[in-house]
């Protein structure tokens, strides 16, 4: 194992696999919570939790490039995420996405130079009701447009 | 037992058939990918797909367990229908470059395609462009456009090697089959992998791009390369402007049987089959003062009797030295046990095989040579010779095979084949033993010539030739003759005139092979 990992991290890992029959199951609350400490799961991070998990490396790369929630490489302070599902594009994701590329100046699965700003499009983040919609980090912003991105952006610091 | 119905054939088939299995063994044929006998069934590709009576949607017969009066159609508009949806969707992203694709002739895809194809794709969409060219092996390179993603691959890798070499990265449309990072497959047993993919997404390095599937000419055989004794089949290149020595053989591949091997081989097996076409003996040679005169089997069988009957003549016998090895067949040995033991009443009786090597805890074994279990079965002792008693004791040395090239140095061999008066050597291949006897002998190899082998586990297994040999007669034959020449034991033995009849024989005299 690395010891670059906090002890607390070892901890609740261990926690975490005594809940399961099999400590190939724990494979994704663990990700959770290295990705929580480390940011991102890069081959390292792979690496460290195939060994506490006596998993081949190649299957907790599968896991990580199945989910989108966990990121291989680390993102910028605010990670936008904008809904691109149904009823988003409906309602003008399309737009939005375009709008946040040229506002950004990066592509889809990008970060900006400051590393202020990540850019993802995600699937239906269950908000539809406030569609088109993104997520930045943990919190929703609903019924976009220009305006309201312009806002949204000049209030994140 | 349950009765189903499959196509208005009545079946008794066995409780927990999957209607797959179970229509295969009436010998009904349901197409599928993913679907493979020696892994639980995937469901995946849904090629598999039938109708069963009083069911809203079709069932996978892959997975779908008979139950009692099931009546399942396999052929129904509806079924057929399905096949071509479904073969439509595989082909969404298929790069149709079959005619560069090693599995052309043997594809499942293609073969399927002929058959239920939809022929005027419907599909406006610029195809992914994915890696044509991944190396996931020392000798395997991965075709992502071509992948259907079966995961057979990582279900033998997973189930049967249990090394998980290869995970199934990203999603949907994405999905790749990937090695970790550069960590090959590192299993001496990822030959089987280019085999066992049901399209042509892997190929081998060994086999990619050096002839067509549709040229080879695919014959039964055995091994020979260890003691298991792996069914294999033999796929050659009869031929068209091929001269007589060139390349024929360009695959080894597994043949399935479920006592000995199940579906696979090892990859020492399958790669090491260059031996077969290469440094081979091409005439019966007599060597005299550093000449070399061709001589007909005739003459040379005349040669060799009036050197044995002068030496028996003047009671010397113990004077005259066999060294054998197991790559002969059950037959061949039974025959020298008889000719040389029984008959002229030999003591110098020796064996001389390729030494053994580390097995593993599959298939591949220890003893590098097929038959040892033959030899202690027909009764011969296993003895190696000790070259300075065996050069002081002998005056004529009949050497079968060439494995004492790789027990002694050429100089020990050479410093004791001085001593010895005449020395016979019979052989397949040429090598350092050639310039040191008088004559030469070539001999068929196991690939081309017929008779029995007994694997580690004394299972005896009949095989025929797999390649036709002009080179030289098989052991057996020119033990006969010899026997004959010889007018060693009675008639009817000399008489036996094929490895089958010799093998009945041997039954009547040795229990074990009965
Ligand atoms: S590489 Fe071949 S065996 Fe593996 S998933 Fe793809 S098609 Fe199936
Ligand atoms: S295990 Fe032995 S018999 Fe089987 S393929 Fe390998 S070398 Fe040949
Ligand atoms: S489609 Fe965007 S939140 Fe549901
Ligand atoms: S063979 Fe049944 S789903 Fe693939």
């Amino acid at each position: 194992m690395s010891p670059e990992y906090s002890e607390l991290l070892r901890q609740r890992i261990a926690e975490v696999i005594a809940r399961y029959p099999k400590k190939e199951a724990a494979l994704l609350p663990v990700l959770h919570l290295v990705q929580r400490e480390t940011g991102s799961i890069s081959p390292e991070e792979e690496k460290f939790i195939a060994g506490i998990l006596d998993l081949k490396p190649i299957k907790v790369r599968e896991v990580v490039t199945f989910y989108t929630m966990i990121l291989r490489q680390p993102l910028g302070k605010y990670h936008v995420q904008v809904c691109s599902n149904l009823s988003c594009t409906l309602l003008g994701a399309g737009t939005i996405i375009d709008y946040l590329k040229e506002k950004l100046g990066i592509e889809i699965g990008q970060t900006t130079p400051d590393k202020k700003f990540s850019l993802s499009t995600v699937e239906c983040l269950g908000a539809c009701e406030q569609a088109p919609c993104l997520m930045v980090n943990f919190d929703y912003y609903g019924n976009l447009d220009k305006e309201r991105i312009d806002r949204i952006l000049a209030s994140l610091t | 037992m349950v009765k189903i119905f499959i196509d208005d054939k009545e079946l008794e088939v066995s409780n927990g058939l999957t209607i797959l299995r179970a229509a295969e063994g009436a010998g009904i044929p349901i197409p599928h990918f993913c679907y493979h006998p020696a892994f639980a069934p995937e469901g995946s590709c849904r090629m598999c797909l039938v109708e069963i009576s009083g069911l809203p949607k079709l069932e996978l017969a892959c997975s779908t367990v008979v139950r009692e009066g099931m009546k399942i159609l396999t052929a129904s508009e509806k079924v057929i229908e399905a096949r071509k949806a479904v073969l439509e969707f595989l082909l969404a992203e298929h790069p149709l470059d079959c005619p560069i694709c090693d599995k052309a002739g043997e594809c499942k895809l293609q073969d399927y395609f002929e058959e239920y194809g939809f022929f005027a794709s419907r599909f406006k969409e610029a195809k992914e462009k994915r890696e044509k060219k991944v190396q996931i092996s020392k000798n395997l390179i991965l075709d992502r456009e071509r992948c259907i993603l079966c995961t057979r691959c990582l279900r033998f890798l997973s189930e049967i090697t249990k090394t998980q070499d290869v995970g199934v990265l990203n999603r949907g449309i994405h999905s790749e089959i990937a090695v970790y990072e550069s960590n090959f497959i590192d299993n001496h047993y990822a030959g089987n992998l280019a085999e066992l993919c049901p399209v042509g997404a892997i190929t081998d390095t060994d086999f990619r791009f050096k002839t067509r599937a549709w040229f080879l000419v695919k014959k039964e055989s055995i091994c020979p390369m260890c003691s298991r004794g792996c069914n294999i089949f033999i796929d050659s290149h009869p031929g068209f402007a091929r001269t007589p020595l060139a390349q024929r053989v360009y695959r080894i591949r597994a043949r399935e049987n479920q006592d000995i091997n199940s579906f696979w081989i090892c990859d020492f097996g399958r790669y090491h089959y260059s031996y077969i076409d290469q440094g081979r003996q091409e005439r019966i040679v007599l060597k005299k003062e550093a000449k070399d005169t061709e001589l007909s089997w005739e003459k040379a069988l005349i040669i060799l009797a009036e050197k044995v009957k002068s030496l028996v003549y003047l009671k010397k016998k113990s004077r005259i030295g066999v060294i054998l090895n197991t790559w002969l067949t059950n037959e061949e040995l039974y025959l020298a046990d008889k000719v040389f033991k029984k008959g002229l009443g030999l003591e110098n009786i020796y064996v001389v095989d390729p030494p053994s090597e580390k097995g593993d805890d599959f298939l591949l074994t220890e003893e590098r040579t097929p038959n040892r279990r033959g030899l202690k079965e027909v009764g011969l002792p296993d003895l190696t010779p000790d070259l300075g008693k065996l050069a002081l004791q002998t005056d004529l040395l009949l050497i079968f095979g060439t494995f004492l090239v790789g027990r002694f140095s050429v100089t020990e061999l050479k410093s004791a084949f001085d001593k010895i008066g005449t020395k016979f050597l019979f052989a397949a291949h040429k090598s350092a033993l050639d310039s040191l006897v008088d004559v030469v002998i070539p001999t068929p190899l196991i690939a081309e010539k017929g008779g029995s082998l007994t694997n580690v586990n004394g299972k005896v297994q009949s095989f025929s030739p797999a390649l036709d040999n002009s080179l030289g007669l098989p052991e057996w034959k020119l033990l006969i003759d010899l026997a004959k020449e010889l007018k060693i034991n009675h008639k009817p033995f000399w008489q036996l005139s094929s490895p089958q009849a010799i093998l009945e024989e041997m039954g009547r005299g040795i229990p074990f092979f009965k």
